[in-house]
């Protein structure tokens, strides 16, 4: 086995994009001569991932984060640079290096719509090549953890969203992969679904010791499961460190919420900047350096009415939020 | 190898069973051009007494094999694969270990025609009551060359049209084109019409061209029309194109892959 899952170096990949503007003249005109522009989707994007860890990789849309995911699981060619998984060069879509990963993207792919996982999950067996006791052996760990069994015998098509979303993902993994690519595994799934599939990955990576690099919109999936993020916004690297190190890298700020009476009255501008959180609209919220917390708190109490306070670490979108707009 | 065909035929033979009735609808659109290429060829040569030498029963014999080679011969690559390049939808497959055109769309396309066989037996058995063929000139000889010469034009035809879809990684559309490929194949195989009533120049062309082992070939083999010689020469010529299609089909194929955007989410 080599020593590194994942590595990754200069890796880009420039899409050429055919362009006009609206209208029917532009669209005669396009028929003759086409107009290309380059779109740089990914730009000189290195980092490594060892064996057992778990990366959030993380960016806005359209960042180059699935892109990059296409490239490391061998479905697309990278304009230049170069990338080795598992000791493969992943684009090369050698068979020992696709059964040893998997990619599993938030939209149906590997399952058929028309009939049962159940059938799905015996081709796949029959693709991997997995023996029948391996195969009987993953299939109960992974039915113990997603709950399977009662999905299996539906046809795909007729299952809720979650329900497939887990049936996708246990698809995906039934060859034991060594290196998950994950494309956002959570997305559409209300908040027990998500839990589910956290806490599903989480166990498998720490039984497995598998390498798993993942995208997700919700970053409780990001808190919940990767210590190490990536961080690419442009096709460019901006950030790949710890998650507890970004906070307080590019926000070392904490968030001071207040309930007060007559809320409205009260200037608030000397303590900090005021910031509003749609999730709480009762209380009042300011945004205060770490190393000040304690000062503007025993002002707040000693000035004002205040009924209730809270102090807390800002949500982990707006710390990335930021990051982005550095 | 043998177990994941076995999977794969379990999975698209129950795939395409859920679409019973677009298969039903799939069968007359198969089954309309021949007929009616057959009853205008009749019905000419009914009024003149003969074409070239072909009589109205001449026509029937011919276009009532026909529609059995073209069952056998033909495929539906471009439907079951192109939509799957332009929605990205391919990259579930291509993450797989196996070859996606040689094992699942070939697997579809033998489901699909074992399935669409059993709709067209009663069909083609009713078609031959009402237009009263004479088989006496069939011989065992001919019906037993006509097998690989059909499976021989069943692959051929099945990678040039994989090759045609596999443009899809280029082009996105390709049905204008696969078009124009079937309006060749409609020609140089004899459907539109037999071959010998073609002017010499086509007869010439078509017999170095792969496309009469989808139809003329096999059919005047199983009518005992064609000479010894014709016959090593259709197998020869076939078995010539069987390799240049498969190198065609793999440098596209591979070409094709490099160019995937893997478009969609």
């Amino acid at each position: 086995m080599s020593p590194e899952p994942i590595l990754v170096e200069q890796l880009s990949k420039t899409y050429q994009v055919p362009e006009r503007e609206g209208g029917f003249g532009a669209a005669v005109r396009s028929f003759f001569k086409r107009k290309y522009k380059d779109v740089k989707a990914v730009e000189k994007v290195s980092f490594r991932i060892e064996p057992g860890e778990v990366v959030g990789f993380l960016g806005p849309n359209g960042a180059g984060k699935t892109t990059t995911l296409k490239m490391l699981s061998g479905l697309l060619h990278p304009t230049s640079g170069g990338a080795s998984v598992l000791g493969f060069t992943p684009w090369e879509r050698k068979s020992e290096y696709l059964r040893s990963m998997t990619l599993v993207m938030g939209q149906r792919n590997r399952l058929s719509w028309d009939i049962p996982a159940a059938d799905s999950f015996l081709l796949n067996q029959a693709i991997y090549r997995i023996p029948d006791d391996e195969y009987k052996k993953t299939y109960k760990e992974l039915d113990e953890l997603l709950e399977l069994e009662p999905l299996m015998k539906k046809p795909v098509r007729n299952l809720s969203l979650g329900e497939r979303m887990k049936c996708e993902i246990a698809a995906g993994l039934l060859h034991r992969p060594r290196v998950l690519f994950l494309d956002e595994p959570t997305i559409g799934l209300d908040i027990t679904g998500q839990v589910r599939i956290r806490e599903f990955l989480r166990e498998y990576n720490r039984r497995t010791g598998a390498a798993i690099l993942l995208t997700s919109h919700y970053m409780a999936d990001v808190t919940a499961l990767c210590e190490r993020v990536i961080i690419i916004d442009h096709g460019q690297l901006k950030y790949d460190g710890g998650l507890t190190d970004l906070s307080r890298k590019i926000a070392p700020f904490k968030l001071i919420g207040v309930m007060l009476s007559d809320a409205d009255s009260h200037d608030l501008s000397r303590y900090g900047t005021e910031v509003q959180n749609e999730e709480d609209m009762d209380k009042r919220y300011l945004q205060v350096r770490a190393d000040e917390v304690t000062r503007v708190t025993s002002q707040l109490l000693s000035d004002l009415p205040v009924h209730d306070i809270t102090i807390a670490d800002p949500p982990i979108e707006s710390v990335i939020e930021q990051a982005f707009n550095q | 190898m043998l177990n994941i065909f076995k999977r794969l035929w379990q999975v698209n033979w129950a795939e395409q069973w859920q679409y019973r009735a677009n298969l039903i609808m799939y069968l007359l659109y198969w089954l309309v051009s021949p007929i009616i290429y057959l009853s205008v060829w009749t019905s000419i040569a009914s009024a003149k007494g003969s074409v070239n030498g072909f009589t109205a029963g001449d026509f029937v014999n011919y276009y009532m094999i026909l529609l059995v080679a073209d069952q056998f011969t033909s495929n539906i690559v471009i439907h079951n694969f192109a939509y799957k390049i332009q929605d990205g939808s391919l990259s579930g497959e291509l993450v797989r270990p196996i070859h996606p055109m040689l094992t699942n769309t070939l697997v579809n396309n033998l489901a699909f025609k074992a399935l669409i066989l059993v709709g067209f037996t009663p069909v083609w058995l009713i078609l031959t009551l009402i237009f009263k063929p004479d088989f006496s000139g069939v011989t065992w000889q001919g019906v037993l060359l006509s097998i690989p010469a059909m499976l021989l034009g069943f692959i051929i035809g099945f990678l040039l049209s994989a090759a045609i879809t596999s443009l899809a990684f280029w082009t996105t559309r390709v049905y204008s084109l696969h078009e124009f490929y079937y309006a060749v194949i409609l020609l140089f195989s004899g459907q539109f019409v037999p071959l010998t009533l073609m002017p010499k120049i086509v007869q010439d062309i078509a017999q170095y061209l792969p496309f009469q082992l989808f139809m003329y070939y096999p059919i005047q083999l199983i009518l005992g029309k064609l000479t010894t010689a014709q016959i090593i020469q259709g197998f020869v010529v076939g078995l010539v194109w069987l390799g240049l299609s498969i190198l065609f089909f793999n440098f596209v194929w591979r070409r094709g892959v490099k160019q995937y955007s893997a478009v969609g989410a």
